[in-house]
């Protein structure tokens, strides 16, 4: 899986959350969940959650503190994924 | 220092289901899950826990310019329905906390005499926003004054110290 597809998949996962719609528009690696899209902070769970499902990761607490933006969660995944190979 | 959160009950139910598998363990601590557990009203306590964790963060990350997600680390000291406080990373802050109808509402703040400096704001000053922290700028004295605003469904509140 390249880049593009997880920040794609991790797109759709997010969607649901979403405060701002235009924010969402331009869903790109700079975007931030709290500031930018305006979700709920009790929000971040489930994404986080949902990411874990959808990955098949654990998420460690570690992890879970620095997945405030885009960035930062494609890093974890990405992190994640390379050590089940 | 001030922090304060707000939550709307009817938005949350609506927004988030706690009783999914795994989302207690990732914000809340034994000693918190057990407080839920047994509380009369699970879901009360639920977001009355939250309200706490979220209004001394808002202190801790005006404090330290930390920003980030760990909600494990903002551990509540229930005293009960009304008060308590949360440590965080050697930090204590301070809380209140009032539920009135659908409303829960937290206040926090760094020392206990603080409580009675809070002062609610209406929306006619004008903030500022600086790293995403909100300041009331004060236009008399050119000067900024920190303030916590939190919004949640039918709520909101900005409240700064006198």
């Amino acid at each position: 899986m390249n880049k593009e597809e997880t920040l794609l998949q991790l797109r759709n996962i997010v969607k649901p959350y979403i405060n701002n719609e235009e924010a969402f528009e331009n869903f790109t690696e700079d975007t931030d969940f709290i500031t930018d899209l305006n979700i709920n902070s009790a929000n971040l769970v489930d994404i986080i959650l949902d990411v874990e499902d959808h990955f098949k990761i654990h998420i460690d607490n570690e992890s879970m503190e620095k997945m405030i933006d885009v960035k930062s969660t494609l890093e974890i995944i990405e992190t994640k994924l390379a050590k089940k190979r | 220092m001030i922090g304060n959160d707000i939550v709307d009950l009817a938005l949350a139910r609506k927004e988030s289901n706690w009783k999914r598998p795994g989302y207690l363990d990732k914000i809340f601590t034994q000693n918190e899950q057990l407080l839920i557990a047994t509380a009369e009203d699970p879901d009360i306590m639920v977001w009355n826990l939250w309200s706490r964790k979220e209004a001394a963060y808002k202190i801790y990350n005006r404090a330290t310019g930390v920003r980030g997600y760990f909600p494990l680390n903002l551990v509540c000291v229930y005293e009960n329905t009304n008060s308590g406080s949360v440590l965080c990373n050697g930090y204590t802050y301070y809380t209140k906390t009032e539920i009135v109808k659908d409303k829960i509402h937290t206040v926090a703040v760094t020392d206990k005499i603080d409580f009675e400096m809070v002062l609610e704001l209406g929306t006619e000053i004008t903030m500022v926003k600086k790293k995403g922290i909100p300041f009331l700028a004060e236009e008399k004295t050119n000067s900024l004054k920190p303030v916590s605003l939190s919004h949640h469904g039918r709520y909101r509140a900005l409240i700064g110290l006198k």
